[in-house]
């Protein structure tokens, strides 16, 4: 308890940012039973106390659509919001997301790579994998960019964060040219798959999907709060973070192979959807200040509440049809933030 | 640029002939058992349907179901190949009728999987695969008299067609021309549905050795000589007025664009491949021969 | 006790510390000057780790290379010259940084009596990024300070690696940092800081390393490195040291160019 410790201090955040946390967390609650009991159906939760009497319909949709929905969306969203933040923090930059470190460019390229050239892909490769083509492939090209980067920007064991940012626009370059390519032979329905991937969806969860995807993102979750202690000791820059006694090479390598994880599966399943890793974390310092040991915490637990109600809107505002995600958290997200920071205008908080 | 005419072919022909069809399959008996709540996901499918004679037991129509006029009064379940698996288990029907390219996939399954029946009707770019959708609608809906009808009427409007375009005195080269943004030209090559109407209609694609709609350099598309250009005349942003059409300078240099020659269709009609598509052949055919009569 | 043995640095293709053989004690404080670009800054970061080097460094008998970072900050505090923070933190989360290393857990109100000990209690809950140039050094030091808050641990002495502790300071803070500097030293730890002012140095200074050109030109007490000719050659102008006479203050008084002195 920090009131106990320092009698005298003031300028601690840890009893905010843990209230905040408990916040969170109730909130989480609320919107997972809301994602559960609200769809087009009209099937509520209450179905569930008809025990064996449940019709089967009931059954389906709250089990095989509605429940690895919410599931993907907890994670999606965590995932996108907790991985922003281990970017900025890695970054010492606000604006830093995981697009820096070419996740965003390879998961793309090999998303394009699998709608437009899927087709030609081995018959073998094609049986074993069905239509989880793309999301394979978007995780591979994910994986594979940032492993890249990592290589070119590492000299004898150290990483040098300014060398990956730089050949990650070099990459991100690259991989716009080659999809470029890929869009010139790709006929209409793919351009329009490829649009509707970039805007993404969790339309497409479904349990297989969830438990590929699950795992990955789960582990980069309960990795990156590890990292906290790192990440904050990096505030002070590399140098100040090694005499405080951070391993600061492993810190950074960590927080990469982490970022990689949790955004390349993340896009892997509900495709390109914006905003949530830059605005989570954002407004999360605004409140309880950038201590990351609470900042990543609140910013997966916040993520994934904002995606569960994106979500709800997404697939309730036009129903029978569904909205793309990325359309509704852009939208929604984007004046809010343009509010907050009119608000806090002449406050330094970069 | 003096005797310069353009061609537009005016729609009323083509409301004209699903109206008839409409009427010709009327009087069969609405089929009081089968489906009686169907999803139609893509737009040949919906089309298909009403011309059956059974929009009436049409619940819901995708984003790409904009023919005849009365399915857009329908509640849209959205793009063909982004359908939400509980809003469309929600409409509760008791068939979708997708076209080959439904989707996604996890939809298709979960559908499967809840056991809502459901349809894929085959893809079509020839007469044959068009008798076959219909067919495969029909038994869908429990209409095989009406189906029987349909295909007759189609296929005679094909035969028709695939006469008129026979007996052409020379085959016109035609450039379908999709959309002239920023002067550039998107042109159809082969495998496409426009390359097959062309044929079907009697005339040669003038774009050879290129798959798919592409962007097409102006040398090119003075190479591709084409005696007539195509274009849409309700294609939403792709709509292409003739006049800039042939003053694009490439085009005007080719003998379309200095005689002029410019046919507009509807979109859909024009390249939907489904019970409309024999007499739109018919009517692109007859053009074709009058701009290669004027051409002399 | 710091050894460093033959200390060469090449920074691009220039030859920046020409071969620094020196040392320094635990319970003495052991102050860098120099003229600008000679090599003082470069040497301090050589002793820390900081600028890849040839030589060896030894920190109470044991080579830094072979140490881990948490063994390292358990033996040493590094105030580096400048420091910008990247995100919004209050001045006391930023000295609590300082208790990252794991030696000492969470010790209670260090946080507090390290602020109080520069003056900046009073800004805790203050933002780092709005605070002046000064209150961030002194923030930056109170940080270094609760890392090594107990000059010596089971008999073991500590050291502070000081870079212009003192450069945005006023004088009365200067005084005050000075006065830090000096009861580390006196109970027991050894602090290694370099320093531009020539008068706190000699206030401050048990030992001093003159460097000139990359060269270490002179090493020990005040009175023995800080003499006319050693200070003249290093910095190329004309100084004249002397005593105050009541308490034996060492001052240096700098001589107008081309003077006749007196």
């Amino acid at each position: 308890m920090v009131a106990l410790d320092c009698p005298r201090l003031e300028g601690g955040r840890d009893h905010q940012a843990r209230l905040t946390c408990c916040a969170l967390a109730v909130a989480l609650a609320v919107t997972m039973l809301m994602s559960l009991s609200h769809g087009a159906s009209g099937v509520s939760l209450w179905s569930l106390t008809l025990g064996d009497a449940m019709p089967a319909r009931d059954r389906l949709i709250l089990w095989e659509i509605r429940l690895p929905r919410m599931l993907t969306g907890i994670l999606v969203g965590a995932s996108l919001a907790m991985a922003g933040a281990v970017m900025q923090g890695l970054f010492r930059n606000p604006l830093a997301d995981p697009g820096l470190v070419g996740v965003g460019a390879g998961a793309g390229l090999g998303a394009v790579l699998a709608i437009v050239l899927g087709g030609m892909a081995p018959l073998w490769l094609g049986a074993a994998l069905g239509y989880h083509l793309v999301p394979v492939a978007a995780f591979l090209g994910g994986w594979l960019s940032t492993l890249l980067l990592y290589r070119v920007a590492t000299r004898s064991g150290r990483t040098s964060v300014a060398t990956m940012l730089l050949a990650g626009i070099a990459l991100g370059a690259l991989a716009g040219a080659v999809t470029g390519v890929l869009v010139y032979i790709a006929d209409d329905r793919q351009l329009r798959d490829l649009t509707f991937w970039g805007l993404g969806s969790l339309g497409g969860a479904s349990w297989p999907k969830l438990m590929a995807a699950g795992p990955v993102m789960i582990l980069a979750l309960v990795a990156a709060p590890f990292l906290a202690r790192g990440l904050n000791g990096l505030a002070l820059g590399e140098a100040a973070a090694h005499h405080i006694g951070l391993p600061v090479q492993r810190v950074k390598t960590v927080a990469i192979l982490t970022v990689a994880a949790a955004t390349g599966a993340a896009v892997a399943v509900a495709g390109g959807i914006g905003f949530i890793g830059i605005v989570v974390p954002h407004l999360l310092r605004l409140a309880t200040g950038p201590d990351h040991r609470f900042l990543l915490i609140n910013a997966g637990l916040a993520g994934a509440i904002l995606l569960l109600l994106a979500d709800l809107i997404a697939r309730s505002i036009i129903a029978p049809a569904e909205l793309p995600i990325g359309i509704v958290t852009a939208t929604l997200g984007a004046p809010v933030f343009l509010w907050i920071l009119l608000r806090r205008r002449g406050v330094v908080d970069l | 640029m003096t005797g310069r005419s353009l061609l537009t072919v005016g729609r009323f022909h083509a409301s004209l002939t699903a109206i008839l069809l409409v009427a010709s399959v009327a009087t069969s008996a609405r089929a009081e058992e089968g489906p009686q709540r169907v999803v139609a996901a893509g737009g040949s499918a919906a089309e298909i349907v009403y011309a059956l004679g059974q929009g009436d037991r049409l619940i819901a129509r995708d984003t790409t179901s904009s023919y005849p006029e009365a399915v857009l009064a329908l509640p849209d379940v959205g793009y063909v190949r982004q359908l939400s698996p509980e809003n469309l288990i929600a409409m509760d029907p008791d068939l979708i009728l997708a076209e080959h390219d439904a989707g996604p996939p996890e939809t298709i399954e979960i559908l499967t999987h809840a056991g809502v029946p459901m349809v894929t009707l085959p893809q079509a770019l020839t007469p044959a695969d068009v008798l076959a959708k219909i067919a495969a609608t029909a038994e869908a809906l429990g209409v095989p008299e009406a189906g029987a009808a349909l295909a007759e009427k189609t296929s005679a409007d094909f035969d028709a067609a695939a006469a008129a375009a026979a007996s052409m005195p020379a085959r016109p080269r035609v450039l379908f021309v999709l959309s002239l943004q920023g002067g550039r030209i998107l042109a159809a090559g082969d495998d496409t549905s426009a390359a097959a109407m062309i044929g079907l209609a009697g005339g040669v694609n003038a774009v050879e050795g290129l798959s798919g709609y592409k962007p097409l350099t102006d040398e090119a598309a003075i190479a591709a000589a084409p005696d007539v250009i195509l274009a849409m005349d309700r294609g939403g942003d792709l709509e292409v007025e003739a006049s800039e059409l042939v003053a694009q300078p490439a085009l005007a240099l080719t003998p379309a664009g200095q005689a002029g020659l410019v046919i507009r269709m509807d979109g859909l009609y024009l390249l939907g491949f489904g019970p409309r598509t024999g007499a739109a052949a018919l009517e692109l055919n007859a053009a074709l021969r009058a701009a290669v009569e004027e051409k002399g | 006790m710091l050894v460093a043995e033959d200390i060469r640095v090449v920074l691009g293709k220039a030859a920046v510390l020409h071969g620094i053989t020196a040392e320094a004690h635990a319970g003495e404080v052991t102050v860098i000057v120099g003229p600008n670009g000679s090599g003082k800054t470069t040497l301090l970061r050589a002793l820390t780790g900081d600028v890849g080097f040839r030589g060896r460094v030894r920190l109470n008998g044991r080579d830094c290379s072979e140490l881990q970072a948490w063994e390292l900050a358990a033996l040493r505090g590094v105030l580096p010259q400048a420091s910008a923070l990247a995100f919004p933190f209050t001045v006391a989360e930023v000295v609590r940084l300082g208790l990252t290393a794991a030696v000492h857990a969470d010790r209670g109100d260090l946080v507090a009596r390290a602020l109080a000990a520069v003056d900046m209690l009073g800004f805790a809950a203050r933002l780092y990024q709005e605070l002046s140039g000064g209150q961030q050094a002194r923030v930056q030091l109170a940080r270094v300070l609760v890392q090594v808050w107990e000059p010596v641990v089971d008999g073991v002495p500590r050291w502070l690696f000081l870079d212009e502790p003192v450069a945005s300071l006023d004088i009365a803070h200067q005084l005050d940092v000075i006065g830090l500097m000096r009861g580390f030293a006196e109970r027991g730890g050894g602090v290694v800081s370099v320093l531009h002012d020539l008068n706190l140095t000699a206030m401050v200074a048990d030992r001093v390393w003159l460097m000139d050109q990359g060269r270490l030109t002179g090493q020990g007490s005040v009175t023995q490195v800080l003499t006319d000719e050693a200070l003249e050659r290093a910095y190329g102008c004309r100084l004249r040291v002397g005593c105050l006479p009541p308490a034996g203050g060492w001052f240096a008084l700098p001589q107008a160019v081309g003077g006749q002195g007196t």
